[in-house]
């Protein structure tokens, strides 16, 4: 089906009215079934749009939440996807701060403005030829690198060979295919397969579930699309630890509560692993109400937090308060993006809970 | 258009005039054919109060402006009610959406939405006695001014006899209506006045134990006693949303029954489906049609329209029939609409409600009109709505006359 097609089908239900934008802002144009209708009219060509209505399509993290609640199934995160791109396509997008983090991401191949050649800077071991790479990304490279070193040393305990791609490690794209800037996406798609195929890289380990989903997802897609081979296997950190962890229990009985990254759980269906994880470190495990295929969104994703602030950092905090509702010490997430905007979030309500990776507890924790 | 532009703006805090958001706002559940379309006008702008002061206050600039207002809680009603027919502000109650628990009732404001007030009810030990299977989305305002059975009305009935009291708000101020007087609001449509909060009756939260019985539509007639909530699934419409190639009848009990040897699994799975109808539309866009029908006839109206997908929702005093037709053709399909429920009228059953497409029917009491004259003299509330017609009712009012 293509998007004019999948707008056709949508029966108008608002059963996707749990979408946390448009919970926060309220408006039909806002939510999905709104934007959906949107689609539609635009597509037929009955109506014009103009940048207010285009910004309230962006107001949107991707998180996937419709889809799940859709009652006629409705591949709607495609649909998102898809529909951006037309905008752009059509001159309509990019929006002013997603079109600048494209600018920055072609001058230095990642979307903080970090230096290409200071990516690997987290490094503290000899890296070695491998057939296995870390991928690390982008945040976890510039932004939040004991989450980088925490997952080079859980690999290095757990007696997995791997290497490291340093400055030739480029941005996944994520964020740019997100926003409908397919066009740096693929650029970025090219370098980084480029790279692996002179590398003889075979496997994929990433800390990043927006590196794992786009690696593990959207390129095989877009190597079809172009007629290339795509033989790689990705993998998350955390299915790793689950499989191959022995792990001490923590020393001080605490109590933790996980949520869900949207790219790990709705967009890639891991749900278990991480929570296996967690009870294997003794942590006393709790779940907030919203769990799973129906976790709210932390807020961040789809390009949200860096157009839409305001909204990003409501969903932030409302999810923040889900956690402290549970009585947890500890918010764990599996993502260094959800990691850094909870943290930012819990920040803005005073640190009454710790935001915390999975993997740097678990790491800390691996039995010799 | 500016010194309403402004005194609105003075008077409420959210409102919209933007040309799309008046698009999306023009139109609710039901498909309108492009030819029908040109009867439906863009609303002059969308206001969505936060209290009571500010739907008083977009009253007073209606009665000021003479322009009506079309009340909308999620447009999730078939029925075209929030559809908007004349140059109007749609006043959208979902930002009115607190509720809390008093003297073992629920007071709800207008906007919230059915399974959210649910699940905050369960947390305290209280249920719902009856919800419509649009839950994740309708609310409490917009099923009570639609009017109807649900889930539980097979033990409580219709959502009018589970309301303690309603507060309405309409030119005179706001009030507060019980008994009765509540007909004269519920399944009015918002045409008598706008629904502010309600006192919603509830029950003991105890987890319902299912059971799905394989049977004829007569059989599940005879079985259906004592269960707080039954309904019935044809074959064909058992295969479309995925709980089996049987027909089946549901039966929720509100006690834990050891004593029925029916299949729990399929009870729990078609229960666990409940509000997920519309998995019928997954591979084709559907029209549901709908009609009620006294237990008396219901089994002969079964056999005429059998070969279409039929549920069944039993409630006390009477059976919803729920046809769900594909959508081949709009006019094709919107005649075995009306077809349906000429059939059931014959059978001495009648149509679910009126909106925008039934005014005509006979459903609502005769002092109503009346009614509406004394509280909404300039006819501002809704108009063309309930009971009275409107170009697209005036059309199917033809189709009808089509043997
Ligand atoms: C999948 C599905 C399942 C359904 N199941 C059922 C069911 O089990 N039983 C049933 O009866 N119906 C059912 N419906 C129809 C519909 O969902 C219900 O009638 C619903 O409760 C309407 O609520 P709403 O908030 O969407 O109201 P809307 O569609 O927005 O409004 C309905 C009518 O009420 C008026 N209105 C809205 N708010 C107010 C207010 N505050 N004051 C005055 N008037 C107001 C509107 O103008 C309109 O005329 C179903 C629909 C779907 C899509
Ligand atoms: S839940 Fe699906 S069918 Fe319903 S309004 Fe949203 S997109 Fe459309």
């Amino acid at each position: 089906m293509n998007i004019q097609e999948i707008a056709a089908r949508c029966s108008r239900c608002g059963y996707c009215n749990v979408c946390p934008t448009y919970r926060v802002e309220g408006w039909e144009s806002v939510s999905p079934r709104g934007k959906i209708q949107i689609a539609l009219s635009f597509l037929n060509g009955n109506i014009k749009i103009d940048a207010r209505t285009v910004k309230d399509i962006f107001k949107c993290s991707v998180c996937g939440l419709c889809e799940e609640v859709c009652p006629i199934d409705l591949p709607l995160i495609d649909f998102w996807e898809e529909l951006r791109y037309v905008m752009s396509k059509n001159g309509y997008a990019p929006l002013s701060v997603h079109k600048k983090l494209k600018e920055i991401t072609y001058r230095y191949f990642n979307p903080y403005s970090g230096d290409q050649d200071r990516r690997d800077e987290w490094v503290n071991f000899e890296i070695k030829p491998s057939k296995t790479l870390y991928f690390a990304g982008c945040t976890a490279s510039f932004k939040l690198q004991n989450l980088a070193k925490a997952t080079a040393n859980a690999l290095n305990k757990l007696g997995i060979e791997f290497t490291i791609a340093g400055r030739n490690e480029y941005c996944c794209g994520s964020p740019f295919l997100r926003t409908g800037q397919k066009d740096i996406f693929e650029k970025l798609f090219e370098r980084n397969l480029r790279y692996w195929e002179r590398a003889g890289i075979e496997r994929i380990i990433t800390s990043c579930p927006g590196c794992y989903r786009t690696i593990s997802r959207d390129y095989p897609r877009i190597a079809e699309e172009k007629g290339q081979e795509f033989n790689i296997e990705v993998v998350h950190t955390v299915s790793i630890l689950e499989r191959m962890g022995r792990f001490e229990e923590v020393e001080k009985k605490v109590k933790g509560t996980y949520h869900d990254p949207c790219h790990l759980g709705r967009h890639m269906g891991m749900y278990d692993e991480p929570r296996n994880v967690i009870r294997k470190l003794g942590i006393e495990f709790v779940e907030m109400e919203r769990t799973k295929e129906y976790s709210l969104c932390c807020g961040a994703g789809g390009g949200l937090r860096s157009q839409f602030k305001e909204i990003s950092f409501e969903i932030g905090k409302q999810r923040v308060l889900e956690a402290m509702e549970t009585g947890a010490e500890y918010l764990i997430t599996c993502c260094p993006f959800c990691e850094y905007h909870l943290s930012k979030s819990a920040e803005k309500l005073g640190n009454k809970i710790k935001v915390v990776d999975l993997v740097e507890i678990a790491e800390k924790l691996i039995s010799p | 258009m500016d010194s309403f532009k402004m005194e609105l703006s003075r008077s409420v805090k959210r409102y919209d005039f933007h040309p799309i958001q008046r698009m999306l706002y023009s139109q609710d559940l039901i498909r309108i054919s492009p030819f029908l379309k040109r009867f439906i006008k863009y609303p002059v702008c969308i206001v969505q109060p936060e209290s009571d002061e500010e739907v008083l206050a977009t009253l007073e600039i209606s009665r000021r402006f003479k322009i009506p207002v079309v009340p909308r809680g999620a447009a999730t009603s078939a029925y075209g009610g929030a559809t908007t027919l004349k140059n109007c502000m749609v006043i959208d109650f979902s930002r009115m959406n607190s509720f809390e628990i008093k003297n073992g009732c629920a007071v709800a404001e207008s906007g919230v939405v059915w399974l959210d007030l649910e699940k905050e009810l369960n947390k305290a030990g209280y249920a719902l006695r009856v919800y419509p299977t649009s839950a994740p989305a309708s609310t409490v305002g917009g099923w009570i001014a639609q009017g109807g059975y649900g889930v539980g009305s097979l033990r409580y009935g219709d959502i009018g006899k589970n309301v303690e009291w309603i507060e309405v708000a309409d030119f005179d101020g706001v009030k507060r209506v019980k008994g009765n007087e509540l007909k004269y609001y519920v399944g009015l449509f918002g045409t008598t006045g706008l629904i502010l909060r309600a006192c919603l009756k509830l029950r003991e939260n105890r987890e319902p134990s299912n059971y799905a019985v394989k049977c004829s539509f007569k059989e599940s007639l005879n079985l259906i006693e004592g269960a707080y909530h039954a309904s019935y699934m044809n074959r064909s419409l058992s295969k479309m949303v995925g709980c089996g190639d049987a027909e089946s009848l549901l039966l929720s009990f509100e006690d834990q029954k050891s004593d029925l040897d029916f299949d729990v699994e399929l009870g729990n799975k078609i229960w666990k489906r409940r509000f997920y109808l519309l998995k019928a539309a997954k591979n084709a866009n559907i029209i549901f049609t709908e009609a009620v029908l006294p237990y008396e006839t219901v089994s002969e109206f079964y056999q005429k329209v059998g070969n279409l997908a039929i549920k069944a929702i039993f409630t006390q005093d009477c059976v919803v029939m729920l046809g769900i037709l594909p959508e081949r053709g709009y006019y094709s399909t919107a005649l075995k609409v009306v077809k349906f429920i000429k059939m059931a009228e014959k059978h001495g059953g009648r149509a679910y409600a009126t909106g925008m497409l039934f005014p005509h029917k006979k459903i609502l009491d005769e002092d109503i009109r009346d009614y509406k004259k004394a509280v909404d003299p300039e006819n501002l509330l809704n108009p063309g709505k309930a009971m009275q017609s409107n170009a697209i009712s005036k059309l199917i009012r033809l189709a009808e006359m089509i043997p």
